[in-house]
């Protein structure tokens, strides 16, 4: 159906349109050479000559790009050369110039519905692209390994089969080049670079063709000779084998032996190695075994030492607090203290239990509460504490034993130092002991602490008889 | 005899799907029907009504 240029309208057999008059003449021509053309690529393409039909289907489209008919067989083309990208470029345009009712569209959706399959795709031709970079950079073995991984994923390309000769042809091995020109040639039987390779790798294959030649003929000649109505032909070379019972058991003898022989070389070997294959699989299938129960082994081994190591660090945890002198039997400790003071009353026994508790443990280690509870037993024993310290110190005052005075004096200070009393009576111990030193500083402490009393005035003598200056 | 350099020149790169785009878009479409039906209007062989339209 052709459509006049101007108008639209279907146009009929006179050269010029029925609709609006327009002379279409030539415009016809060039659509009748366009579908000469298509139908050409379509007969080539139907042999499967596809460069030609490459050849003749853009032939066509240059003279009529609307000839969808054309482009979408040239898409089918390219897609069977293995040029995918092309291929959807041509039915692309195709569809674009028809949106609807155009088979372009049908193609375009069975590429692209299979995304992994358009991957694939784009895979191949990134990895065809690469080996031809390898080879230009003079990397042939990793094109050749590029190539064939190429042809594995699109066993159609044939730019690619093509390129992988022309390496192995390189290389001269022609027995490769040759079985992959002989698949381009499956695929696209006229190729022009298909067939020149081809032409090369054959006369590589068989260049003593000429010189083998002769002696085939040689070998055939033969005397002719007419014997009345019949034509003689007798070989030269050719000798008449002569038989006899003893050779034809000799020939047999010869023959089971060799039939023996083709046992023992070709059954026997194939069998063992069919055995060996068999033997093989299993060390293969039990090696395969071993390496996953080698590598559940490790992962379990990591495991366990994982396990250890937390077990370790739990025990250590454990030992902190039930150890020895651990937060447990701290706490134990403290408790057994503060009963014992509550039962017993006995502020001397708990002093040393707590002191004890004091140096072994480290109080910012140890809970909140636990702090609380020493620093509650220990406030609540203080008083006492200081009163008993200034009724001892005082006895061994009294006794004159002024060292243990000293002692028992400094405690009370200590327990209550608001205490007047034990201050002053510590300052007098020292001065009775002798440490007139230690006495004068404590009645300046009385001075100082307690101004304008009765005992800071009295240890301002005391002072003053031990210093002279009054 | 096949030369490999030679050879090796006449390969190109394939287009990528990545490409494929710039590719139809830079594709050159001028047909022949084109370039004839242009040269129709300009000469004025064209019937009176398209001639009209096109000046």
């Amino acid at each position: 159906m052709i459509y006049c240029y101007n108008c639209g309208r279907h146009l009929s057999k006179p050269d010029f349109c029925t609709s609006c008059g327009a002379d279409v003449a030539l415009y016809k021509k060039i659509m009748h050479i366009s579908n000469m053309y298509y139908n050409e690529g379509l007969e080539k393409a139907g042999v499967r000559d596809l460069t030609g039909a490459v050849v003749s289907l853009r032939q066509s489209l240059k003279f009529n790009k609307n000839n969808l008919n054309a482009r979408n067989l040239l898409g089918l083309v390219y897609f069977e050369m293995g040029e995918v990208v092309t291929a959807l470029s041509e039915w692309v345009i195709s569809k674009n110039i028809q949106p609807e009712k155009n088979i372009a569209d049908e193609y375009i959706e069975k590429v692209r519905s299979n995304s992994t399959r358009l991957d694939s795709v784009n895979q191949t031709i990134k990895k065809y692209n690469r080996s031809l970079a390898l080879c230009m950079q003079g990397s042939k073995d990793l094109a050749v390994i590029q190539l064939k991984k190429v042809l594995s994923m699109n066993p159609r390309f044939i730019r690619a089969h093509q390129l992988l000769a022309l390496l192995y042809m390189d290389g001269e091995d022609w027995e490769h080049a040759e079985r992959e020109l002989r698949k381009c040639m499956e695929i696209d039987k006229n190729n022009l670079q298909t067939l020149r390779y081809l032409k090369e790798v054959e006369a590589m294959l068989m260049p003593d063709e000429t010189v083998r030649q002769p002696m085939k003929r040689r070998r055939e000649e033969a005397i002719r000779y007419q014997s009345e109505n019949e034509l003689i032909i007798r070989p030269v070379n050719v000798k008449e084998p002569k038989r006899s019972g003893m050779s034809t058991l000799v020939n047999l003898g010869i023959g089971l032996a060799i039939g023996m022989a083709g046992i023992y070389f070709l059954v026997v070997p194939a069998a063992r190695s069919e055995v060996r294959n068999e033997d093989q699989q299993v060390i293969t299938k039990i090696s395969s075994e071993s390496d996953a129960k080698t590598a559940r082994i490790q992962e379990l081994e990591d495991q366990i030492s994982k396990l250890q190591a937390d077990m370790e660090e739990l025990s250590g945890k454990i030992d902190g607090f039930v150890g020895e002198d651990g937060t447990l039997q701290s706490i134990e400790r403290l408790l057994a203290a503060s009963a014992a003071y509550l039962e017993s009353r006995d502020v001397f026994a708990a002093e040393t239990e707590l002191l004890s508790i004091g140096q072994s443990v480290d109080m910012g280690a140890m809970t909140e509460g636990y702090g609380r509870l020493y620093q509650a037993v220990f406030s609540a024993i203080k008083p006492e504490l200081a009163t008993s310290y200034f009724t001892q110190g005082s006895n061994y005052y009294r006794i004159a034993e002024y060292a243990e005075a000293v002692s028992a004096f400094q405690k009370a200070v200590e327990y209550n130092a608001e205490d007047i009393e034990s201050l002053f009576m510590l300052g007098e111990a020292y001065r009775m002991g002798g440490d007139e030193e230690n006495a004068i500083a404590t009645y300046d402490k009385v001075m100082e602490l307690f101004p304008g009393t009765w005992r800071a005035s009295i240890a301002k003598q005391s002072k003053s008889r031990l210093t002279g200056i009054w | 005899m096949i030369n490999f350099e030679e050879e090796l020149k006449k390969f190109h790169p394939s287009l990528e799907v990545e490409e494929a785009e710039d590719a139809i878009y830079n594709q050159d479409l001028t047909d022949m029907a084109e370039l004839v039906v242009k040269m129709i209007m300009r000469s004025g062989r064209g019937n009176a009504q398209g001639l009209d339209e096109e000046q």
